[in-house]
């Protein structure tokens, strides 16, 4: 079990440090196309799709991190108020609707991806990137997100983690902020 | 089922599901694809997974990053504590000037990073505590901070102005612009109302003992100056025509990592990783709401009911005035519960068809709902400056920051009365730099 988390949060961490490296590569592109078109005058094919593309890929595979970092915003009004049974049974059917969701995602892309890779679909932009590359990182992303969310299940059913990452006494949420301005 | 019927019941059950905790981003897909299905049939799946890539295939979208690198940048470096030495350095002498410093360094600081607890943490930090040592009362120290710290989703570059134009198809550079005039205004009141509460409490703000020499005053600007004026630059090239939101964005979180680096020298990994780090949780936060509220939207259209709502309420013959007082207490209402991201997203492309066809600009109202998203940040029950408040000054009672920020709460709308009356302040600046729209 131990080993199970310890691993689904390693993989979720390997995500955030490639999402942050596709969000980097964003900003080094940006700045390359500012310089070709602004300085060089000349006329730039690749980076507009490239960045659009980084940015679609670090979204979904950054999504796991996210989840497990507390990072993806929720209305937090009930868990914050409630007692901490009331708080266990919400964190219960957020993670369950959540799960779901990112199941019935991970399987209607994957089988999105399947199309665009057999149809050999191109971007109808000036540089024809081959569209299931892009396309690739919503079944992976969202299929992490799948397995962080069951192991956050099975943390909240067995006890281990409190629900919404909250104190049962505390009605603060957890925000890095907050954290921040503690310290 | 009619569209009304289809309408109540699937805003009764986002509401519910919101109310879960559940993240909103997953919340409104999970909304989306369940009543696609009961209504539509299983064949509706079918265009889910493009729907959901579409929403996030726009070159636009990259400024969400870049803007959000640029204030990471600033805010993860001292930045935030040198604006505020700065003003502070300056003013010191003008009565009541604490105030003024606190509240400027707020709108200042909320320019350069755009986010409204990051500006109530970094400034809060230091004002909070030095308007505490030199007597001012508890509750105008935490309020004004607070109310000081919303100004970050006003003050461009806005990321909720970002959402706001991406979301209605608004130009963004002209709701930047909107935001500036309005952002002084509630900065004005801010002061004003700070200033006479302190002077009706019998309290005076006279001049501390100390003074500062001139050149301690001038070796405060060089460290601060250069993020003004790379954000300044970012403006000019968006207004000029000169680039994209996305491209000067770009070139402004580049630059203003560049200078972290050197004037702060931040060369260790940890502090390159602690930018990327947070700039990542931002954006992929934001982002994914972006591509789950495009399911929640395509769903909603293609059940009609957006266009039957829009039409609904157009065939009332509300007078348009009414019509604004409701959207207003409904977005108030929301604000309190929902975080700003979320409402935006999930009602302005509901909400603008409505708003044009009663005759209302739309970049003003993109001002309208952004006033209201900030005073949600600070009112309860989850009022995030609030908190972030709370943990900097964890011995003042909430009561007494709660009590404290009430004020500001009426001052912003009061902001919204003014802007009502008078929309010019709005819509004259970006009318005047980038001619009418056409």
């Amino acid at each position: 079990m131990d080993r199970l988390t310890r691993g689904v949060r390693l993989i979720s961490l390997a995500c955030g440090i490639f999402a942050a490296a596709l969000i980097a590569a964003a900003v080094v592109v940006v700045c390359q196309m500012v310089f070709l078109r602004y300085v060089l005058n000349e006329t730039t094919i690749w980076q507009t799709d490239f960045v659009t593309y980084s940015l679609v890929a670090a979204t979904f595979i950054g999504g796991p991190y996210v989840l497990m970092t507390k990072g993806h915003v929720n209305v937090d009004v009930l868990p914050i108020y409630a007692g901490p049974r009331a708080r266990w049974w919400l964190a219960l059917f957020a993670i369950a609707i959540s799960l779901a969701f990112a199941l019935v995602m991970t399987v209607l892309t994957a089988l999105f991806w399947y199309e665009s890779w057999i149809n050999n679909w191109v971007s109808d932009t000036m540089w024809r990137s081959r569209m299931w590359i892009p396309y690739a990182s919503m079944p992976v992303g969202l299929g992490i997100l799948s397995l962080q969310y069951i192991v956050d299940l099975l943390n909240l059913l067995t006890g281990r983690e409190p629900p919404f990452g909250m104190e049962s006494t505390s009605h603060i949420p957890v925000i890095p902020e907050i954290e921040e301005a503690r310290t | 089922m009619s569209p009304t019927t289809q309408g109540a019941i699937v805003l009764a059950v986002t509401v519910l599901v919101l109310l879960t905790g559940a993240p909103v981003a997953f919340a409104l897909g999970a909304v989306g694809i369940v009543f696609l299905v009961l209504f539509q049939g299983t064949s509706s799946l079918q265009v889910a997974a493009e729907t959901l890539y579409s929403g996030l295939y726009d070159f636009t979208l990259v400024s969400i990053p870049m803007f959000i690198m640029m204030g990471a940048a600033i805010g993860s470096s001292p930045a935030g504590r040198d604006l505020y030495i700065a003003l502070d350095r300056w003013l010191y002498r003008v009565p009541g000037g604490l105030v003024i410093s606190n509240i400027g360094a707020c709108g200042l600081f909320s320019a350069l990073t755009g986010s409204s607890p990051a500006t109530c943490a970094a400034i809060g930090k230091m004002g909070i505590p030095e308007m505490r040592s030199r007597g001012y009362p508890d509750e105008v120290a935490t309020g004004s901070i607070c109310a000081g710290g919303t100004l970050g989703i006003l003050i461009p570059p806005s990321i909720t102005f970002i959402l706001y134009g991406i979301a209605t198809e608004t130009s963004i550079g002209r709701l930047f612009l909107a935001g500036i005039l309005p952002g002084l205004l509630l900065i004005g009141l801010f002061i004003a109302w700070t200033l006479l509460y302190i002077w009706l409490k019998g309290f005076r703000a006279y001049a501390p003992e100390f003074r500062y020499s001139w050149k301690e005053k001038f070796q405060s600007i060089p460290k601060v100056a250069p993020f003004l004026l790379i954000v300044a630059g970012v403006m000019y090239a968006l207004y000029g025509g000169i680039a994209t939101p996305s491209e000067a964005a770009g070139v402004g979180a580049a630059l203003c990592v560049l200078l972290a680096l050197v004037i702060y020298r931040m060369w260790s990994p940890i502090a390159w990783w602690e930018i990327l780090r947070s700039t990542t949780r931002e954006s992929v936060m934001i982002l994914m709401i972006i591509a789950t509220a495009f399911l929640f939207s395509y769903m909603l259209t293609s059940l009609y009911i957006t266009q039957t709502l829009a039409q609904t309420i157009a065939e009332a013959g509300l007078n348009p005035w009414v019509l604004m007082v409701i959207i207003n207490i409904f977005l108030l209402v929301s604000g309190c519960f929902i975080p700003p991201a979320g409402i935006i997203l999930m009602t302005a492309p509901i909400l603008l068809p409505i708003i044009t066809s009663a005759g209302f600009d739309p970049v003003w109202f993109g001002v309208i709902v952004t006033i209201n998203m900030e005073i949600g940040l600070i009112t309860p029950p989850v009022g995030l400056n609030l908190f972030v408040v709370n943990a900097i000054a964890p011995d003042v009672p909430t009561r007494t920051v709660l009590w404290g920020s009430v004020p500001y709460v009426l001052c912003m709308i009061l902001a919204l009365v003014i802007l009502s009356f008078f929309p010019g302040i709005a819509t004259w600046l970006p009318d005047y730099l980038m001619g009418p729209v056409k």
